[in-house]
C-alpha cells in the first residue's frame, strides 16, 4: 500500500508543480499589462512612470526569478499582497476557503447520493422505461449550464414559492439552520450538474461488471438481484468511478466559481471572479494555486480510496504469493 | 426411485439476422441418483446452454422455448424466480469454467463461501466462518485457516477452482453441474480436480452433470455418457458401451477421430469431413446427415428419434442395421 | 439493421441554429440595440416574439444576434482546439519517447485545471475580445482533443496496412497525411461535435460571470446575465437565451453520440 501511495503522491505533485507554473506563466506571458488595469484606462501615464511602477511591483525582473521568487514565498506560507487592497492573499484565501470545503462537500455528496440512486436502477433492466428516462434527463442534464440550473432554481424556489433567499451567507459559526438554509440552493445547484456525469460513468461501469462471470458464480449461489448489485456489482464498479469522481471534482470545482459568485457565497471562487475582474493577478495567482492544489489532492485522495476497496491495486510485483 | 434430474424436450433459441434459431433441440435425458454423467459435444453443440437452462441462468436474448425440467419430482422451469432461488445452490449446484473470473475479486474468497452458507443458514459470521474453513479443507487447499482471508488474484487455477467447488457444495446440492470445469486447467491440475469432485460425490452420493468437449475426462470421469451433435443428443450409454460399441455414426466418427500415439504416423488423421451446421442453418432431419457416410433418403427427411438400441439410445434410422451386434463397420 | 444513413435529426437542428443565427442580421425584425421598439418587460406577443427587455429593445432580435456571436465565438474556438488537438495528439503519438511523455504530461496538468479558472486566468490578462475568448477557450479544449488524436494515431499506427506500407518503404509523413489522418477523421468529428457543446457552455458561463462579452454586444451569455439582473421583474429575459443555449449544446451532444454509435458499430462489425 505504501508504495503505491508514493507513486501517486509523486504524480500527483508534478502535475500541481505543471499546473501552477502554466498559471503563472500565462499572467505574465499573456498581452496585458496588470498595473496599466490598476490604474485605468483613462489615466495619462508616462512610460517611465509605468516603467518605475512595473518595477515596484517586481514585474520587470525576468520570469523565471519571479517564478521562483515567488514559489519560494509561497512555500513558506506567503502569497503575496492584493495588488489592491494590499491585504495579503493567504489571510484572503484562509478566510474564506471553509466557503468553498463546505459548498464542494455538499455538492459531492448530492451527486454521489443520487448517482448511488439512479444508477442501480437504471443498469437493473438496461431498455426498460426506467433506464431509458434516466438516460434522457441524464442527457439533458449534461447539457444545461450549471448556473441555468442555478437559475430556474433561482425562479421557482425564491420567486414564486419565496421558500429561500437568493443570494447571501451566513457563516456556522454563527448560525447553523441559517448557513444551511442559504446552502440548500447553491448545492443542490452544483449537486444537479455534476450528477449527470456520475450516473453515466457508473452505469456504464455496473453494465460492464454485470456481464462478469463472478456475476454469474454469485447468482448461482442463489443470491437475490438486489444482493447481488449492491455487494458485488457495485462495490467493483466503484474502483473506476472513484478515479471518475475524482475528474468530476475538478469540473465541479469550474461550476463551484460560477455558483459562488452567483450565489452571493464568499468564497474563494468568487474571489477568483472579483479578482479577476480587478485584474488583481497576485491574488489571482494564490488563488490558482489553492484551488489547483485542492483539486489535486482531492483526485490524490480518491486514488487512495481506489487502493483502499481494491486490494489488487495494493500489490505491488514481489508480493503475489505462490498457488 | 425418482431421478436425481429429469430433462424432457428442452430447447433454447438465440436471435440471429434471419429470426430466432434453435440451438437446442427438443433435449431430453436424466440422470438417476448418485451417477455421473458426462455430457460430450464440440463447442456449439449446445451443451453448455443446457447445462445453463438446468440453473435457469439462461439470459435474454438467449431464450428457453420450451421443456420441462426436474429436480426430483419437483418441475422447475415453471417456478416464480423467487423459489427458484432458494433451490439454486441448495438443491442444484455448478462450477464453471473460468476459475480466474469465476470469483469477485474484491471479496476474501472465505467471505465468498460464507455469504453461501448465511443464505441458507441462520448462523453468525463466526460461524460460518469456521464452516468456510471446513469446506476449503474438504477440498484440499493447504492451511485453510490462512487461505480463508485470501483474495482470488492471491491463489492460483487450481485453487481458485477448489474454492468454486467449495462454494458450490456449501449448500449440499443433490446435484452438481460441472460446465468444462477442468478445461482451463493444466493437465496435472485437471486430474486432481476430477479425482476431488469423484470423491466428493461419492461421499456426499452426488449426481454429477459434466460437460465436456474432451473424451478422455469424460471417460476417466462418468459412469454413463451423453453424446450431443448440433443441439441434439444423438447417443446415450454406459461409458463402457459408448467408447467400445458406439451405435450412432456421429460417435463412431469421434471416437475413430481420436489421436492414438502408437498409429503409423504417416497416416491420415481419420477428421469428419464438413463443419457442424451454423444454427440458422440447421439441417432438415437428421443433424448429421450432411456429414454422415451413411446417409439414406430417410434420414434427410426425417429426424430420427432417440430410440432404443443395444440396451442404449441412440437418434439414428440405422443404427441397428450399421452397429448392431453381429455387424462389423 | 441499418442506420438511417445520412439523416440525424440533430445534425438538422445543428444545420438549423446555425443558419438562423448566422443569417441574423437578415432575418432579425428589429434592431437590437434599437430601444423602445416596445414597452419594458412585455411578455411574447404577435410583434414581439420573444418579448422584450428592460430597455424596450425587442429579445428575438438580441437572441438572434446574440447567437451569431456565440456560434461564431464557439465554432472559432472549436475549430482552434481542432488544429492545436490533432498537432500536439498526432505529433505526441507519432514520436514516441520522452515528447510524447512531455506533451501528455503536459496535456494532464492543463487538464487538471478546472476550465472557467483557467479562463479566468487569460482573460483578466488578455482581456475578453472576439478576438481573444475563441483563442481561450480553444486553447482550453485542446488537450482533451488531443489525447484523443494521439490514441487514435497509436491505434491506427499499430494496425496492418500502415506496418505494410512502411515496411513498402514510404515515407511516413506521406503517409500519416494521406491515410492515417482520413482513418481518424470520423473520431474527430466526434470530437468536434462534443468540443462545440463545450465551447457555447463556456463561452455562454463566461459571459454570464461577466469575463466574456460585453455591453453593448451580448452574446447568449451576456443577455442571460441581464437577464439574470432583472429576473424580478420578467423571467422571459432570462429564459429565451437560457432555451438557446440549452438546445444548441443538446444538438452538438446528440450529434457527436450519434457519430460515436455509428462508428461503435461499424467497427465492431467488422
Amino acid at each position: 500500500m505504501g508504495k503505491f501511495l508514493i507513486r501517486r503522491a509523486i504524480s500527483s505533485a508534478i502535475v500541481f508543480v505543471i499546473s501552477v507554473v502554466l498559471v503563472f506563466m500565462s499572467i505574465r506571458i499573456l498581452p496585458g499589462d496588470p498595473v496599466l488595469a490598476k490604474l485605468g484606462a483613462a489615466t495619462q501615464v508616462t512610460p517611465a512612470a509605468l516603467k518605475a511602477l512595473r518595477e515596484a511591483a517586481g514585474l520587470n525582473r525576468p520570469l523565471l526569478s519571479q517564478l521562483f521568487s515567488w514559489i519560494w514565498h509561497a512555500m513558506q506560507g506567503n502569497l503575496g499582497v492584493s495588488y489592491f487592497s494590499q491585504f495579503p492573499v493567504t489571510k484572503l484565501v484562509g478566510a474564506r476557503i471553509p466557503v468553498t470545503l463546505e459548498l464542494t462537500f455538499f455538492i459531492i455528496l448530492i451527486a454521489v447520493i443520487l448517482a448511488l440512486i439512479f444508477a442501480p436502477l437504471s443498469s437493473a433492466k438496461p431498455g426498460s422505461l426506467i433506464d431509458r428516462v434516466i438516460g434522457y434527463v441524464t442527457s439533458l442534464g449534461l447539457s444545461v449550464p450549471g448556473f441555468v440550473i442555478g437559475i430556474i432554481f433561482i425562479l421557482i424556489v425564491s420567486l414564486k414559492l419565496q421558500w429561500l433567499p437568493s443570494r447571501g451567507f451566513v457563516p456556522l459559526t454563527t448560525s447553523v439552520p441559517q448557513n444551511l438554509k442559504l446552502m440548500i440552493l447553491p448545492s443542490i445547484t452544483g449537486g444537479l450538474t455534476a450528477t449527470p456525469y456520475l450516473v453515466r460513468y457508473l452505469r456504464a461501469s455496473m453494465l460492464e461488471i454485470k456481464q462478469s462471470s463472478f456475476v454469474r458464480t454469485a447468482e448461482g449461489k442463489g443470491l437475490s438481484g438486489a444482493r447481488i448489485m449492491f455487494r458485488h456489482i457495485l462495490p467493483n464498479s466503484l474502483v473506476p468511478t472513484l478515479t471518475m469522481l475524482g475528474l468530476i471534482v475538478g469540473y465541479t470545482l469550474s461550476g463551484v466559481l460560477v455558483i459562488e459568485y452567483m450565489f452571493g457565497l464568499p468564497g474563494i471562487g468568487s474571489l477568483a471572479i472579483e479578482s479577476a475582474f480587478k485584474r488583481d493577478y497576485v491574488v489571482i495567482q494564490g488563488v490558482a494555486l489553492t484551488i489547483i492544489g485542492f483539486f489535486i489532492l482531492t483526485t490524490f485522495l480518491f486514488d487512495v480510496l481506489c487502493g483502499i476497496v481494491d486490494p489488487r491495486l495494493r500489490v505491488t510485483k514481489g508480493q503475489k504469493s505462490e498457488a | 426411485m425418482t431421478n436425481a434430474l429429469t430433462v424432457k424436450n428442452l430447447s433454447i433459441s438465440v436471435p440471429s439476422s434471419k429470426g430466432r434459431v434453435t440451438v437446442v433441440d427438443d433435449v431430453s435425458f436424466n440422470i438417476p441418483e448418485g451417477k455421473k454423467v458426462g455430457l460430450v459435444g464440440e463447442s456449439g453443440s449446445g451443451k453448455s446452454l443446457t447445462a445453463f437452462s438446468l440453473m435457469r441462468l439462461i439470459k435474454d436474448p438467449v431464450r428457453v422455448d420450451g421443456g420441462e425440467i426436474f429436480l426430483g419430482d419437483r418441475e422447475v422451469l415453471g417456478l416464480k424466480m423467487k423459489e427458484f432461488r432458494q433451490l439454486r445452490g441448495s438443491e442444484i449446484s455448478m462450477i464453471y469454467q473460468d476459475p480466474m473470473s469465476a470469483l469477485n475479486p474484491i471479496m476474501r474468497v472465505g467471505h465468498q463461501i460464507a455469504e453461501s452458507i448465511r443464505l441458507r443458514s441462520d448462523v453468525s459470521a463466526k460461524a460460518a466462518r469456521k464452516t468456510a474453513i471446513e469446506l476449503l479443507a474438504s477440498v484440499g487447499i493447504p492451511e485453510p485457516d490462512r487461505r480463508v482471508d485470501s483474495y482470488p488474484f492471491e491463489m492460483s487455477g487450481g485453487m481458485l477452482q477448489r474454492v468454486v467447488i467449495a462454494i458450490a457444495l456449501s449448500g449440499e446440492p443433490k446435484v452438481l453441474i460441472a460446465d468444462e470445469a477442468t478445461t482451463a486447467l493444466d493437465v496435472t491440475t485437471q486430474d486432481r480436480v476430477l479425482t476431488l469432485i469423484d470423491k466428493l460425490a461419492a461421499d456426499r452420493g452426488l449426481s454429477v452433470l459434466l460437460i465436456t468437449h474432451d473424451l478422455g475426462v469424460a471417460a476417466q470421469f462418468s459412469d454413463d455418457i451423453m453424446v450431443m451433435y448440433a443441439g441434439k443428443l444423438v447417443e446415450s450409454g454406459t461409458v463402457t458401451q459408448i467408447f467400445s460399441h458406439p451405435v450412432h455414426p456421429y460417435t463412431k466418427a469421434l471416437l475413430d477421430s481420436r489421436c492414438d500415439y502408437t498409429i503409423d504416423v504417416t497416416k491420415p488423421i481419420n477428421s469428419i469431413a464438413g463443419q457442424p451446421p451454423r444454427p440458422d442453418n440447421r439441417p432438415v432431419g437428421c443433424v448429421f446427415s450432411p456429414r454422415c457416410e451413411h446417409v439414406q433418403a430417410r434420414c434427410t427427411e426425417n429426424v430420427p428419434p432417440l430410440t432404443l438400441v443395444e440396451e442404449r439410445l441412440t437418434a439414428c434410422f440405422r443404427a441397428e442395421e450399421l452397429f448392431g451386434v453381429g455387424q462389423v463397420k | 439493421m441499418k442506420l438511417k444513413k445520412h439523416f440525424s435529426f440533430s445534425g438538422a437542428l445543428i444545420l438549423t441554429i446555425l443558419g438562423i443565427c448566422l443569417a441574423a442580421p437578415i432575418i432579425s425584425p428589429y434592431d437590437p440595440y434599437a430601444i423602445a421598439v416596445g414597452d419594458p418587460f412585455a411578455g411574447p406577443s404577435a410583434a414581439h416574439w420573444f418579448g422584450t427587455d428592460d430597455l424596450g429593445r425587442d429579445l428575438l432580435s438580441r437572441v438572434l444576434y446574440g447567437g451569431r456571436i456565440t456560434i461564431l465565438i464557439a465554432m472559432s474556438a472549436t475549430v482552434i482546439a481542432l488544429i492545436i488537438g490533432t498537432l500536439w495528439g498526432v505529433t505526441a503519438g507519432v514520436r514516441h519517447g520522452w515528447v510524447d511523455e512531455f506533451l501528455m504530461r503536459t496535456a494532464d496538468a492543463t487538464m487538471a485545471i478546472p476550465q472557467i479558472l483557467f479562463a479566468l486566468v487569460c482573460i483578466s490578462a488578455v482581456g475578453a475580445s472576439v478576438v481573444s475568448l475563441p483563442l481561450v477557450v480553444g486553447i482550453l479544449l485542446s488537450p482533451t482533443t488531443a489525447r484523443m488524436a494521439r490514441s487514435a494515431v497509436v491505434t491506427e499506427l499499430a494496425s496492418d496496412y500502415v506496418v505494410a506500407a512502411t515496411a513498402s518503404g514510404l515515407k511516413r509523413s506521406r503517409l500519416i497525411l494521406s491515410e492515417v489522418l482520413p482513418n481518424i477523421a470520423p473520431q474527430l468529428l466526434v470530437q468536434l461535435s462534443i468540443n462545440a457543446a463545450a465551447a457555447v457552455m463556456l463561452e455562454a458561463t463566461l459571459s454570464f460571470i461577466g469575463l466574456g462579452i460585453q455591453p453593448p454586444n451580448a452574446s447568449w451569455g451576456t443577455l442571460m446575465l441581464q437577464g439574470y439582473a432583472q429576473i424580478w421583474n420578467s423571467y422571459w429575459f432570462v429564459f429565451f437565451p437560457a432555451m438557446s443555449v440549452t438546445i444548441t449544446i443538446l444538438a452538438f451532444n446528440a450529434y457527436g453520440e450519434r457519430i460515436r454509435v455509428s462508428l461503435d458499430s461499424r467497427r465492431s462489425s467488422v
